[in-house]
């Protein structure tokens, strides 16, 4: 397991155990000590800080502290009073003032990143990647010295891939000072080095040139794999054999697809582990990146007013609700082989879910956090079909224009039966949630792009106003959005007496609209997830037991869904989707609120 | 219907039982009558339930035969028309010009009166029907989102408008008011609505006037009193007993006139209508309340009436207390006006007696500011230099029930303070072990939830919440899920006076004081007022537009509260 870890004690501590920004944000904590790696990970601190310690400033209290707070047996006295004032001794109880990021570390030496992009000229690099590493350097995140390569087949030279890159990027719009001048700063830090994806040789190469920047400096290294599934394990085998840091850390950063289902997933697992350990892989799902689910867990957990009600005694039903307005657009090779569930379902809305429906978490550390979303996933029912609608539109003609249908997209075949909508009943068997239907719905091709949460709560029992309500109370029940995509909010829905002298209730929102409150631009998941894993917080990252668990929940019916060759309900682009979704619902009786006369 | 269970009934006297939901269902004010010589109800809307279909409560049992109700008015001849003739007594007066009748006229304007109704004005003076209308037109105004037909709609009323001169006292008087009456009423079944804008000390006088001589002969006859109620438990009782010697208890609706207003109408719906609120709606949850009323100027040469009555008296007792009251009640049996007063009882006879420690009282010096002086509360003529009537108070409360032990409840109340507003704000206990506590600095407590109902001016309902400030980082901040009304609302909200005199009207007593719950609002604040006037406690003295004494913080502390209104991001 920890083939690749033999470095460790003798080298400095890496900045992997300063995570905390310590500039302005989260102390988080000690989230290291991953389930497996516990224990050793508890001894190369241990082992790490006290051969640190010698030759450093650092008070002598710290390592004691860190011990205790991996986990071990061994408890320090002198921490008692701290805990006495109801303050949980943390690493970064003390160290929280101290910028370790960009400051030498305790051995003296500046520590550096290398951020390595693999697959540097497809399309999620030069969308999302590059732009989001410019506003992280931008706003001052990435440490004082990082270097940005570049890494793909294409024959290119350093100045053509920061000509493609300078493309791509733009400042935030509340602070454009300097732009230019930062601009030019960051492409001098970005490189490219060309090669084969599965040649030790070329990432021999770019280890050299790595080396080259990094200088004396204690070098962590990050590669982003942003290439097709199929090579996921030759770079990784070429990085970790071949351009692995040799005194600071090493990580990797991969995107979905992981697998298509569970034997492939766990075959893609067992094969990343063979050269990395756990710690070293960060699973993106960038939905885990974007701001309102980030908040989900501060709405929950820092507010009185939500807690007690986050339970099936309140909560009538949850919808995770993602839809896009577009299809595939001739890029559909890739969509078809997967399809909708495999491609938002079974990773960015469980996630939601799963993230939604925890119990609360020992603390907010990542290895917390992540137990108890796998609890999540361990205790729901597995998905039938019978819980199941899929659709896939058809062309539309609408006003003149000709949308076209699934299957016409040259790059599907004409016989596809690859779901481009599917709505699903969830649940999840433990004490909170008992018989809550969580629904999900996501598609492609309809009437608008959104992505949301809605709590439906319960019907006020006895209620006294029932007779201002018609006969369904049920409808005219409390309500909370998440508006996680576009244009975030989040409101709740009350009934509201309608000023006036008679005593007519209606639905009002509480409502707080981010762009009305928060004039700052709020930053892109990549961002937040880039900056994360050089953090080495691994909070929204999947881990590989949470990957099964999500896993085995889709794979009998995906199975189903393909061996049975279940043709999927046809719907127009451009429509709220196939009925379908409605009669789900019906059977569990929800009614979807992102359809109805008012949202 | 309730109202039986508690009161005898005369069976000469007539009830009507109309409750606000059905008036939802309206929108028209087509008469229904239903007139018997032993039930005179009248109502302004076909009973409808929500989906259409009579509602049960659409008939009614009396002496056991069950009497249906007509579906259209086309009654036998036994029945009449009926007519509701509203006196306001005092009619030269402030409230009279200020608040009564463009109340009525709103009422009118928006079809919520019958289609026959007779409105007289009753004071000493000599003024002729002509000069009355004429003072009346000078305040009318319509809403400003219906302006058509408004003149018409103007000269209509003002037409049903009518004037008799009399002394209060006066018996005689009031059988000649009667006669007019009679005339105006023409034959119909004859309702009668007196509202005494009148000084306390004659109310008696005029109840049995007209009691006596110009109650209805075949209708109801009701009587709106004003505040102030007596000056404590036993003035107050007194003045019960009196009113009793004329009045049964249906007659009398006491009024106060903070009940009308929107968002205190809303505080039920809020809690009873959501499955949000009702769960945290206790001491498990909620730390304390706030109940908080001011006014930003003083009494500006009208302290006569003021100096002898005092903020306690004038807005605690009365207008906060009972928004306490709807605010900590159990849930009712039911919407009934009287289900709804029987649980208020419930909760201020829980209440601990008020005592001196528990109060801070203060009152307004002069200040100058930006060149220009404002007067001290003494500085006003009216009132006598050696004052020591409070013009603010804070207030702590508790209910020792249940629901609600430990809970301070602290209310403010000042004249002459920085800004007018009335406010009840709700702060909830801390997250217990909450997992964010690093970021909230050493004051768990100065991060929590907090419901805020503003009353007026600016009527809206925010709930604060912690939420993630957007970025990289993670800090936390306060937002507010809001819900303000003249966004969502672009309807004039009316004033508290029409739903009041509406509710007088059709009988609905929900936001009327009963004697029962008036004596036991009393019992909590006389034994307090008695001692501040017996050790004449001086009132700390507060700056003219300040934000009160400072008193009222080491109150809150006590308790270990903090006032929500006076914090930076209120």
């Amino acid at each position: 397991m920890a083939v690749s870890f033999p470095k460790c004690p003798s080298s400095p501590l890496p900045p992997l155990q300063t995570r905390n920004r310590a500039w302005s944000s989260p102390p988080l904590q000690v989230g290291d000590s991953s389930k497996w790696a516990l224990l050793e990970a508890t001894k190369r601190c241990h082992l790490c800080v006290s051969a640190t310690n010698g030759g450093s400033a650092v008070a002598p209290v710290e390592p004691s502290k860190k011990v205790q707070d991996s986990g071990t047996k061994t408890t320090p006295t002198d921490h008692s009073t701290k805990v006495e004032n109801g303050i949980r001794p943390t690493v970064f109880s003390s160290n929280e003032f101290q910028d370790l990021k960009t400051g030498p570390d305790n051995s003296g030496r500046e520590s550096t990143v290398s951020i390595t992009v693999v697959g540097a000229s497809g399309d999620l690099a030069k969308k999302k990647i590059f732009p989001a590493l410019f506003a992280l350097y931008y706003e001052g995140f990435l440490p004082k010295h990082f270097t940005i390569f570049g890494y793909a087949r294409s024959k290119m030279t350093d100045s053509e891939l920061r000509e493609m890159v300078s493309r791509t990027l733009n400042c935030r719009i509340d602070q454009r000072e300097n732009c230019d001048a930062k601009m030019e700063e960051f492409l001098k830090r970005c490189f490219y080095h060309s090669g084969q994806y599965d040649s030790e040789a070329h990432f021999i190469e770019l280890d050299k040139k790595l080396k080259h920047h990094e200088g004396s400096r204690i070098s962590n290294r990050l590669y982003y794999l942003s290439i097709p599934p199929n090579i996921f394990l030759d770079v990784v085998k070429c990085t970790s054999l071949a351009a692995s840091s040799e005194n600071g850390w090493t990580r990797v950063i991969v995107e979905k697809p992981f697998g298509r289902d569970a034997e492939s997933s766990a075959s893609l697992t067992r094969g990343l582990k063979q050269y990395l350990h756990e710690d070293q892989i960060f699973r993106i799902d960038h939905y885990l990146g974007k701001e309102l689910v980030e908040n989900l867990s501060v709405l929950r957990f820092s507010n009185l007013v939500f807690e007690p009600l986050w339970s099936r005694q309140y909560i009538r039903n949850v919808q995770i609700i993602f839809s896009e307005d577009f299809g595939t657009e001739g890029r559909g090779g890739y969509f078809d082989s997967y399809g909708i569930i495999r491609d938002i379902m079974q990773n960015h809305l469980l996630q939601i879910v799963a993230l939604f429906a925890m119990e609360t978490p020992t603390s907010l550390e990542a290895e917390d956090i992540r137990n108890e979303k796998v609890k999540v996933l361990r205790s729901m029912k597995t998905l039938e079909i019978d819980d199941v609608v899929i659709g896939q539109y058809k062309s539309h003609t609408r006003g003149g224009v000709v949308y076209p249908g699934y299957t016409d997209d040259k790059t599907v075949p004409n016989d596809s039966l690859t779901p481009t909508f599917a709505a699903a009943a969830l649940f999840i068997n433990n004490a909170r949630w008992d018989g809550v239907p969580f629904l999900m719905k996501a598609g492609k091709a309809l009437h608008t792009k959104r992505a949301e949460i809605r709590v439906q709560f319960r019907h006020v029992p006895g209620n006294l106003y029932k007779k201002c309500f018609g006969t369904d109370l049920d409808r005219a029940t409390n309500e909370l959005v998440i508006r996680v995509q576009p244009d975030e909010a989040i409101y709740l829905k009350i009934n509201n007496k309608i000023p006036g002298l008679g005593m007519r209730l209606d639905r009002s929102n509480l409502n707080l609209h981010y762009a009305a409150r928060y004039s700052k631009e709020i930053p892109c998941a990549y961002e937040r997830l880039l900056l994360d894993a050089i953090e080495g917080e691994r909070r929204l990252f999947i881990r590989s037991d949470e990957l099964d668990a999500a896993w085995a929940l889709f794979t009998p019916l995906l199975k189903d869904l393909e061996e049975k060759r279940i043709a999927p309900e046809l719907y127009p682009y451009g429509s709220r989707g196939p009925v379908g979704a409605h009669y789900l619902a019906a059977k569990y009786n929800v009614r979807w609120g992102d359809l109805g006369a008012e949202h | 219907m309730t109202i039986l269970r508690f009161y005898q009934r005369p069976s000469s006297l007539s009830i009507a039982f109309s409750s606000r939901h059905e008036r939802s269902f309206s929108g028209s004010s087509e008469l229904v009558t239903l007139t018997t010589r032993r039930n005179q109800c009248w109502r302004f809307s076909p009973l409808k339930s929500s989906n259409g279909s009579p509602l049960a409560g659409a008939s009614w049992k009396d002496d056991g035969k069950e009497m249906p109700v007509p579906k259209v008015p086309d009654i036998g001849s036994q029945l009449a028309e009926n007519t509701v003739s509203i006196t306001v007594v005092g009619a030269s007066g402030d409230l009279a010009k200020k608040k009564i009748f463009p109340a009525l006229f709103a009422l009118y304007y928006e079809g919520y009166l019958p289609q026959h109704f007779t409105v007289f004005g009753y004071a000493r003076s000599k003024l002729t029907d002509e000069e009355l209308r004429h003072t009346i037109s000078t305040t009318l105004t319509c809403r400003v989102d219906k302006r058509e037909n408004c003149s018409d709609k103007m000269e209509q009323f003002l037409r049903r408008c009518f004037y008799h001169s009399g002394q209060y006292g006066s018996e005689v008087d009031f059988c000649e008011l009667d006669n007019k009456l009679k005339e105006k009423e023409d034959g119909k079944l004859a309702n009668r609505l007196f509202y005494l804008s009148i000084p306390p000390n004659i109310f008696v006088d005029v109840v049995r006037g007209a009691s006596r001589s110009a109650s209805s002969p075949n209708g109801w006859t009701r009587f709106i009193v004003e505040k102030p109620f007596g000056r404590d438990s036993e003035s107050s009782s007194e003045l019960t007993r009196c009113l009793k010697m004329y009045l049964i208890e249906e007659q009398i609706f006491r009024i106060d006139h903070y009940l009308g207003k929107e968002l205190v109408e809303n505080l039920s719906v809020l809690r009873f209508a959501n499955l949000v609120f009702e769960p945290l709606w206790s001491r498990n949850y909620i730390r304390n309340v706030q109940l908080i009323f001011s006014e930003d100027f003083g009494t500006e040469g009208r302290g006569g009436y003021f100096d002898h009555y005092g903020i306690i008296r004038d807005i605690m007792q009365n207008h906060l207390l009972q928004i306490l009251a709807l605010f900590a009640m159990e849930t009712p049996v039911s919407l009934d006006g009287e289900d709804i007063r029987n649980e208020k009882v419930k909760v201020l006879r829980s209440m601990r007696v008020l005592k001196l420690d528990d109060v801070v009282v203060g009152q307004y010096k002069g200040h100058t500011k930006g060149g220009k002086s404002f007067p001290a509360y003494t500085d006003d003529p009216t009132v006598p230099k050696g004052s020591l009537t409070p013009t603010f108070a804070a207030a702590s409360l508790f209910i020792d029930n249940a629901r609600w032990d430990g809970v301070p409840f602290l209310m403010k109340a000042g004249k002459a303070l920085h800004r007018r507003g009335a406010e009840i704000r709700v702060q909830f206990r801390h997250v217990p072990g909450n997992l964010y506590k690093r970021k909230f600095g050493t004051d768990l407590d100065k991060a929590t939830n907090e419901l805020v109902i503003r009353v007026q001016p600016n009527e809206a309902i925010y709930l604060k919440i912690n939420n993630k400030v957007p970025g990289l980082s993670m800090r936390l901040d306060s937002s507010n899920l809001n819900l303000l009304y003249s966004e969502r609302y672009p309807r004039e909200i009316p004033d508290a006076y029409e739903r009041l005199l509406l509710d007088a009207i059709e009988g609905e007593r929900r936001l009327f004081i009963r004697s029962d719950e008036l004596d036991a609002a009393w019992a909590i604040f006389s034994p307090l007022l008695r001692e501040l006037e017996e050790k004449k406690v001086v009132p700390e003295l507060y700056p003219y537009g300040s934000r009160g004494p400072v008193g009222a913080h080491y109150l809150a502390a006590k308790y270990n509260v903090r006032w929500g209104d006076l914090s930076d991001s209120s």
